[in-house]
């Protein structure tokens, strides 16, 4: 077989609608991480729980996903402020255990939560029907429903984007990871931005599980592979760094889009072979910054 | 009167003295997969009702305690549990095929019979342990006759894509083994090997179609299913083949949520469908399980229902519950005949391997279902799917 150029593209975008999903997931866990010190352990969770309440709020129905998928974003943000504001705030002063434990207390609590509340088989919803059929790519197949999600996940790296480096609030939030008391005796409401933060780190997990139920199921198990996943891409593009969860998410989609035309059997295993190569050479991620000196 | 409080007193004596039955019922209850459990304890506890509705059984009632397998230690765990201080009489269930070949050893050392009713790697009956018994079909037989339907089919170019565990890869040696056998002219394009349980299949979507293959076999099953099938269906993945098999997409844990985007004409088994066959029994028992439930019998759930019945006619048959009579009564005469909702049950002497009718199908979506069903089913006799067997008899 020659080099296919439609092939090659459809591939590349595969391995793009793959990095959509994983940086959706991922950036909210970076964001928290970069402006809570927070290793949210639930993210995953919250990924899964969007993914539950898009099933619930449009009734089976696949029309709906796009007020639905608002609907949730807003749940999640909702939700993710209630959570900082009652469960966070009293242990920012604890030892880094306690938090772990808190948002792996939450990650139990979440996932035994949509059992009662869902049951434990799986859910599924399709794509709305305009979305359902391929596209043509030079000659080669790709399934509508994956530029949507390519679309709004370049949109939303764009968003943070302007919001991170045009406004105030971006520059408050680059600042909290840097100097907290600094900040606070500056004047800024540093507990309402830190509870922002939270709510929108949520508010994507949410966004980003919804996003995914038109091409997938969802079951409770979907949590903890969620986190894993996110962690990987953390771990490859630097936590605390935004960009780096983008990096990591475009590295990870296309090594598994192209690693399966390579070596079919081990296409999982270049992954893991990517992020221990990159613990190796860089340990604090390829757009990370090595651990600021505290003093 | 005096007499009549004698002889009441004399019922209720009898009552008092009847032990239930205890049959410890292993079945995975939580996780990802709790939805398999969840209906073979269904279909285990109505079967288990209308035996205690109808006197129990030698004037004893069965008492069912279900108990979630979980993973194959703690499957050991429960086991032994099970026979230790609950002193049950036999063992009933599991649906993991690494749970069953973990819990068979412990079952069979114990001599506390082991039923099983849908745990279906072929190596369970193939370790010829004497009190270990299979009341429904085997991965095997499934493979063999996807490879039975594949040889009659002009298709050359074959490829698989299979989860990466025991039950993918058994399943697909199996297959291509059988056909290679049946049809030697057939060429392998593409093997793709994605991880059990994964939530993204495109870019082995892609792969496999690049190989251009003519058909495709593949032994997905559940959520799996249903996730590839999502993704498969927009990139044209079911019109750019000519043939899909698939042993275990038949099942209405797989067909309930593709709902109506089920793609149509795959060709898809399932080892019992709740449409087949159309005898009063079969229809009655649907009936009464969809009024209990709320939703139709899976295929697991009518295993586990016919499953416990089978038992039932043994231990009737032997008049007692120890294992060696039961054993004696499975394998008494050339072998247990039961008649269940299925069809005939053969529990074939030397292995305790249960063979049956097995019921395939092509996908087709119609008004009456809100999932596709199968249409036209396509019935593989029991005569066809017998495979040799090296335990002694």
């Amino acid at each position: 077989m020659g080099f296919d150029l439609g092939f090659f593209v459809q591939q590349f975008l595969t391995g793009l609608a793959t990095a959509s999903t994983l940086f959706l997931l991922a950036v909210g866990l970076s964001l928290i991480f970069g402006a809570l010190g927070i290793v949210n352990f639930a993210h995953g969770s919250f990924y899964m729980l969007g993914a539950y309440l898009l099933f619930w709020v449009v009734r089976g129905n696949p029309e709906g996903l796009w007020w639905g998928m608002a609907v949730v974003a807003a749940i999640g943000l909702v939700l993710g402020a209630l959570v900082e504001r009652i469960f966070l705030r009293p242990v920012y002063p604890r030892p880094e255990h306690h938090q772990i434990l808190l948002t792996y207390a939450l990650l139990l609590v979440i996932e035994d939560g949509v059992k009662i509340l869902f049951g434990s088989a799986y859910k599924s919803l399709g794509p709305p029907s305009a979305l359902s059929m391929p596209v043509w790519i030079l000659g080669a197949p790709f399934p509508a429903y994956y530029l949507v999600q390519i679309l709004l996940a370049a949109a939303v790296a764009m968003l943070l984007w302007l919001l991170l480096k045009r406004t105030r609030v971006g520059l408050w939030i680059r600042a909290v990871t840097q100097d907290r008391e600094m900040l606070e005796a500056l004047g800024v409401p540093v507990p309402r931005l830190l509870t922002g933060v939270f709510a929108l780190g949520i508010a994507l997990a949410a966004l980003g599980g919804a996003a995914t139920l038109p091409m997938q199921t969802v079951s409770p198990g979907v949590a903890v592979e969620a986190v894993i996943s996110a962690f990987i891409v953390v771990v490859v593009g630097g936590l605390g760094s935004i960009w780096g969860s983008l990096l990591g998410a475009f590295l990870i989609g296309e090594i598994q889009a192209f690693g399966v035309m390579i070596w079919p059997e081990f296409s999982i295993a270049f992954v893991y072979l990517l992020m221990a190569v990159v613990l190796l050479v860089r340990p604090f991620g390829l757009l990370g910054r090595p651990p600021a000196v505290r003093t | 009167m005096k007499r009549f409080f004698l002889f009441m007193l004399g019922l209720l004596g009898l009552a008092l003295a009847a032990e239930p039955i205890k049959i410890g019922a292993l079945y995975i209850l939580s996780g990802n997969f709790a939805n398999y459990g969840q209906a073979s304890k269904e279909g285990a506890s109505l079967a288990a009702e209308e035996i205690n509705a109808a006197g129990g059984l030698l004037g004893r009632p069965i008492e069912l305690i279900f108990v979630d397998h979980g993973k194959p230690d703690q499957a050991v765990r429960e086991a032994k549990r099970l026979i230790l201080e609950e002193k049950v009489d036999f063992l009933f269930g599991i649906d993991s095929s690494s749970v069953s070949l973990a819990v068979a050893p412990v079952a069979n050392e114990y001599k506390v019979p082991l039923i099983v009713t849908h745990a279906a790697t072929p190596r369970l009956t193939e370790m010829c342990l004497p009190y270990v018994f299979r009341t429904s079909n085997n991965a095997r037989m499934d493979s063999w006759a996807a490879a039975a339907f594949a040889a009659k089919k002009p298709y050359k170019r074959w490829a698989n894509i299979g989860p990466d565990y025991e039950f993918g890869r058994v399943s697909w040696e199996d297959f291509i083994t059988r056909l290679r056998e049946l049809k030697p002219d057939v060429e392998v394009v593409s093997e793709q090997w994605p991880k059990f349980g994964s939530s993204d299949y495109s870019s082995y979507i892609t792969a496999l179609m690049r190989a251009r293959p003519e058909a495709v076999f593949s032994s997905l099953w559940g959520g799996d299913f249903v996730t590839f099938a999502k993704q498969a269906i927009p990139y044209g993945f079911f019109k750019s083949i000519k043939f899909y098999v698939n042993p275990t997409g038949g099942a209405l844990q797989a067909l309930e949520p593709l709902g109506k985007n089920a793609p149509e004409g795959l060709l898809v088994g399932t080892r019992y469908w709740f449409l087949y066959p159309k005898t009063e029994k079969n229809q009655a028992f649907v009936k009464k399980y969809y009024e209990k439930y709320g939703h139709y019998p899976s295929y697991n759930a009518g295993e586990a229902y016919s499953g416990l019945w089978m038992l039932a006619a043994a231990i009737k048959k032997a008049g007692s519950t120890e294992p060696d009579a039961v054993k004696a009564a499975f394998e008494a005469d050339g072998g247990l005949k039961f008649e269940s909702i299925e069809g005939t049950k053969w529990m074939r002497p030397a292995d305790h391997q249960v063979f049956e009718d097995l019921v395939w199908g092509y996908t087709k979506l119609t008004p009456d279902y809100p999932f596709a069903i199968l249409e036209p089913i396509i019935v593989v006799p029991a005569k066809d799917t017998i495979y040799p067997t090296k335990c002694a008899k």
